[in-house]
């Protein structure tokens, strides 16, 4: 279409050719005549006007990764919310005689098989554990004492253990290369021994889908209580945040003069304190605290406390003291140069309180920063909570947060590799989704900062 | 400058001051006093510290003679960790293996991330940008105990990993130890580092001056490196002093995971442990020299950018 | 050098057609316009903001930028074809055949660099072989020739030590180290004072005088056309609605959107009993360009045929032609009349 040329390349004389152009006879006086209003104004095709949430949701809407962001945040919200209500597990239930499953497992005749494989190759040994029993016993008995159950299951422990690591150095009985030699391959889901015999007598048994801790207890119900902490905590925080910044930023950039400058003052003071550092302080200090008070007595803000935990709270200390200073410079600046405008002035003209023209004009007028700025506090925030929960001083036991899995899982990270991996995928997948969401909705929110 | 200079070295002593308040006000505030282990202490002890710290004393007397003694250097000793050492030794013999560590990881993070980041503004919109806007996203998303942690099971240690690199940190052992510490400490950073150079970049090549540099019939190497990279790198710089923090801690996590003997693994003991005298001491320590690199760094920030004048007093 | 070639063309601009091909749709800055400039002529561009005169003027230099593109016509320069030029060509051929100054002075200039270094930068990039010392004495040269004293001194400073008159000078100077036969000018009056704004058309009315180059001459103020060009194009909406030599275009406006303009600019030479008046509406939207006439909407003699079909160009006087029905009609009636004799 923009191909067209309707003119011809003329390319000697400036002047195109009119005669051969215009097929002049074709004019008609009646195309001389003037044109009516109406005709003028339909000349000028309508281009629909489109509101600024309106345009700002198209714009997110073209951004394929924003959208994938916002898709897996809602499949983590899900995830976390509704998740825990379709797993018969608590994060805090000890599933006793299914600890540390991975998360796959061997159907029970393919057990049985690799036994009996093993049972073959080392029967001399398992003679031999007997034998040490009978030993022993009779030991006992010169001695005249009774051997109890408990000194048996010692002895033929410490017979199994190290009959295992004389297995492991004789690749004859390592059950990974029987398994492989006779072929059996893992199934998906964590199930213990007992759990696949029961499964086999018909009953209605849930898997662990991503195994279980050195208690039992699931990890995909911990996953899920986990990243839900993770999320509140985000929330909550960016809330906080947007709260607090918000009042002091447009008051300090409101009233300028004196009071803004005092308040700036105060604003880089906090700016230049180091965050983590600090926020590990308060929680490290307040968790013993916090403690004593809960301990003291009882009441309804003690039993709150004592739910959220002190170190949520702590946490969400540190949030409301130190991190809203991004957010009121932001709304600081943004109310300084709206101040400047017309309309404000003209509001103010009209005698127009101060803290109406702060919500009528100027608010209105920051909103799309505003919400970019809280949503990516959401990612910072779960980020902090992580670190200070792999540091100890997060979520306090027995709730699970991605961070004190991930940390609980070092002692076993190189047997038990899925149990850090899972917790940390979840934790970078949840960040990333909010950080690029966040990305896409500043896009999206601020066409001039589109780059 | 000068009187730039004077205001921002004020500004940052009285955010130290605070800094130092606050944490003894706070560990003061802990239940019990913060200068007794669970164990009881001998009664020597007992009456050492309290000769030491006037335990009966109010709590702004408190203040006042331990900032005293902070000022003659002295942190006090630890309780349990290194039982009656004096923490300003521990500081020093620990702090210069977390400053090795942080320095190495924040220099790649620059030296790498600034290059990525040009290249990605260079390549605006090209796959190029979409991958590396990817991967440092992810890089910003991950905290440093996950990569430590992903990179030993991958390249240390584990069933399936490569075997590398060692596992714990042996400073005598040689390069091969600082790799993966120095890696995952400094991802986040290059990451961040490669993310704000891009935007500062396109922010830089949308200028004027560069449709002047571009009309002027310069080559575009010499437009991206000199005009639009030197502008860009203004505020890039402004970003190493939170660099610099973040660093430090992120050591306290890196340094756990690899097991390096420096501060940062030592705090987090401390903090552990419930080692007060310890706590607060670093604290002090390591909140004094961010505050301090933050100054240096924005005073290099005003050095940087011709516009602000150096010889007349003001911002 | 250029005097002997005068009357010779020095670029001929051909049914240039420029695109933005936004997310929104396709939007066409400039939609077919042709004009032809001599060695040491000065041609004034006149149009409102969004006319598309900037956008002409950088697919000349080739500084249009993506999502911008030349999509038809030509661009000859002293014989080449500027739009089949390689990379390396164009770089060669900005700055050194062809310069270009701008609007703001003050966002144009690097402000981390010295203005020495700028300006020898422009020279060096054109000229390898010259020592740095004798690029440094031309850029003295230069500001001198631009009316900036004490050189030495200012070679030294920094662009935020300059004040916006001064620093265009700077970019005038800029723009001419290298001898271009051709400087664009894009509104390099329009962000400085109105004193500032007489002393660089003053020097570039003195420049020109001197160097004997082309300049095309961008601005949206008829007023500053007058003093320096000899001829004139009008632009408007993208398209050329009028051109001609400059007092034709003042005395003899064939465009109703030319009159428009002359009638809301202040006149010193006016009657009191004179009103200026303002241009009503506002241009069309270049997103969905209508058929016919763009200024048809606006246009007080509006008639049906100017809302269904783009005008030609017709001769109205010497190297004066004007796009509009009004014209076409006249010559109609023209030709009726020798008809009828």
């Amino acid at each position: 279409m923009s191909k067209e040329k309707k003119m011809k390349r003329c390319p000697v004389s400036l002047q195109p050719d009119v005669e051969s152009m215009l097929d002049w006879n074709s004019l008609t006086a009646a195309d001389f005549e003037p044109a009516t209003q109406d005709e003028k104004e339909d000349f000028i095709p309508e281009r629909a006007s489109v509101s600024y949430w309106k345009d700002a949701w198209r714009r997110l809407k073209q951004n394929v990764v924003a959208m994938v962001a916002l898709g897996v945040i809602i499949f983590l919200f899900l995830f976390a919310f509704v998740g825990p209500f379709l797993i018969p597990y608590g994060y805090d239930q000890f599933n006793s005689g299914a600890e540390n499953l991975y998360p796959f497992h061997y159907s029970l005749e393919d057990q049985i098989r690799v036994e009996e494989e093993i049972a073959a190759r080392t029967e001399s040994e398992v003679m031999d554990v007997d034998a040490m029993i009978a030993k022993a016993q009779e030991e006992a008995a010169a001695n005249g004492e009774e051997l109890s159950a408990k000194d048996i299951a010692i002895i033929r422990a410490q017979a199994r253990a190290s009959s295992n690591s004389a297995a492991a150095e004789d690749a004859e009985t390592d059950p990974a290369a029987i398994r492989k030699e006779l072929g059996i391959k893992a199934k998906l889901f964590g199930y213990s021994r007992d759990e696949l015999e029961r499964k086999a007598a018909g009953e209605h048994v849930f898997p662990h889908i991503f195994g279980t801790d050195m208690y039992g207890r699931d990890i995909l119900v911990r996953v899920m209580y986990g990243a839900r902490v993770s999320m509140a905590v985000g929330i909550f925080a960016a809330l906080l945040v947007l709260v607090i910044g918000a009042v002091y930023g447009s008051i300090s950039g409101y009233f300028g003069g004196k009071v803004d400058a005092v308040m700036q003052r105060i604003v880089e003071i906090i700016y230049s304190v180091p965050e983590m550092l600090v926020v590990l302080l308060i929680a490290t200090a307040l968790k013993p605290i916090l403690t004593e008070y809960v301990n003291s007595g009882s009441g309804p803000l003690k039993s709150f406390v004592n739910t959220l935990g002190p170190n949520l709270i702590s946490l969400f200390i540190a949030f409301g003291m130190l991190y809203w200073v991004t957010m009121s410079r932001i709304i600081r600046g943004q109310v300084l140069q709206l101040k400047q405008q017309e309309y404000v002035t003209a509001a103010k003209a009209l005698g127009a309180s101060g803290g109406r023209i702060i919500r009528r004009h100027l608010l209105p007028n920051c909103i799309g920063q505003i919400v970019v700025t809280t949503c990516l506090q959401i990612p910072s925030a779960i980020f902090l909570e992580s670190f200070l929960s792999y540091l100890g001083v997060g979520v306090s036991a027995p709730l699970p947060s991605l961070g004190s899995m991930a940390t609980d899982a070092l002692s076993g990270m190189y047997t038990y590799t899925y149990r850090l991996i899972i917790p940390a995928i979840v934790l970078s997948v949840m960040i990333l989704a909010f950080n690029l969401f966040g990305d896409g909705l500043r896009d999206a929110l601020d066409p001039k900062l589109k780059k | 400058m000068a009187k730039y200079f004077a205001k921002r070295i004020g500004m940052a002593i009285v955010t130290i001051f605070l800094v130092t308040c606050l944490t003894f006000l706070l560990m003061n505030a802990v239940p019990g006093s913060p200068w007794l282990s669970e164990k009881t202490p001998s009664e020597a002890t007992i009456a050492a510290l309290n000769a030491k710290y006037g335990l009966d004393k109010p709590v702004i007397v408190q203040l006042g003679m331990y900032l005293k003694n902070l000022l003659r250097g002295d942190f006090g000793v630890s309780l349990k960790m290194q039982r009656n050492r004096e923490v300003l030794s521990i500081i020093l013999e620990m702090f210069p293996v977390s400053a090795k560590v942080g320095a190495i990881a924040l220099v790649w993070a620059v030296l790498v991330g600034v290059p990525l980041g040009c290249l990605a503004a260079f390549k605006r919109g090209k796959l190029t940008d979409s991958i590396l806007r990817v991967i440092c996203t992810l890089g910003i998303s991950t905290p440093s105990f996950v990569v430590a942690s992903i990179l030993l099971v991958t390249l240390a240690g584990g069933i399936a990993s490569l075997k590398i690199f060692p596992t714990i940190f042996d400073a005598s052992a040689g390069w091969r130890s600082y790799v993966l510490p120095c890696f995952a400490l400094g991802f986040y950073p290059m990451c961040y580092t490669a993310r704000q150079t891009r935007s500062a970049m396109l922010d830089s090549l949308n200028q004027e001056y560069i449709k002047t540099a571009r009309a002027k019939g310069l080559k575009n190497g010499k437009i991206i490196f000199k005009h639009a990279l030197r502008n860009a790198l203004i505020p890039v710089i402004t970003y190493l002093g939170p660099q610099v923090a973040f660093t430090l801690c992120g050591g306290f996590v890196v340094e756990s995971v690899f097991s390096i003997p420096g501060l940062g693994r030592y705090f987090v003991q401390s903090i552990q442990n419930r080692d007060y005298p310890v706590i607060m001491g670093t604290t002090i320590f390591l909140a004094s020299f961010i505050i301090l690199m933050n100054v240096v760094v924005d005073l290099l920030y005003k050095l940087a950018d011709p516009r602000i004048n150096l010889t007349k007093g003001g911002e | 050098m250029a005097e002997n070639k005068e009357n010779q063309k020095l670029l001929e601009v051909r049914d240039l057609h420029v695109s933005f091909f936004t997310p929104a749709g396709e939007v066409k800055a400039v939609g077919g316009i042709s004009y032809d400039l001599n060695y040491g002529e000065v041609m004034g561009v006149v149009g409102e903001s969004g006319s598309g005169k900037s956008v002409e003027a950088y697919s000349i230099i080739g500084l249009l930028q993506s999502p911008g593109k030349v999509i038809g016509g030509s661009i000859t320069f002293e014989g080449e074809d500027v739009l089949n030029f390689t990379k390396e060509q164009m770089t060669a051929f900005r700055g050194n055949r062809v310069a270009m100054i701008f609007q703001n002075p003050m966002t144009c200039l690097n402000p981390v660099f010295t203005i020495g270094n700028q300006l020898v930068e422009a020279l060096r990039a054109h000229d390898k072989s010259i020592s740095k010392r004798d690029a440094e004495k031309r850029a003295m040269e230069m500001m001198e020739l631009v009316g900036i004293n004490n050189v030495e001194k200012r070679m030294k400073q920094y662009p935020h030590e300059f004040s916006g008159g001064m620093r265009q000078r700077v970019m005038i100077a800029m723009g001419l180290i290298c001898h271009p036969q051709l400087l664009i000018a894009d509104e390099p009056t329009t962000a400085l004072d109105v004193t500032i704004q007489a002393q660089i058309l003053e020097l570039m009315k003195d420049i020109q005088k001197k160097t004997k180059m082309g300049i095309i001459f961008i601005t949206h103020n008829l007023g500053v056309v007058a003093d320096i060009c000899d001829k004139v194009s009008v632009m408007y909406a993208g398209k050329m609605v009028e051109q001609g030599p400059v007092d034709d275009i003042f005395y003899r406006p064939a465009h109703p959107y030319t009159k428009g303009l002359l009638r809301s600019m202040p006149r010193v030479d006016a009657e009191s009993y004179e009103r200026l008046i303002p241009i009503e509406g506002t241009p069309v939207d270049m997103l969905n360009p209508p058929e016919g006439c763009p200024f048809a909407p606006r246009c007080e003699h509006c008639m049906k045929i100017c809302l269904k079909k783009m005008p030609p160009y017709i001769e109205v006087g010497t190297n004066h032609r004007s796009a509009c029905w009004l014209r076409v009609q006249e010559q109609l009636e023209h030709k009726e009349e020798k008809a009828d004799e």
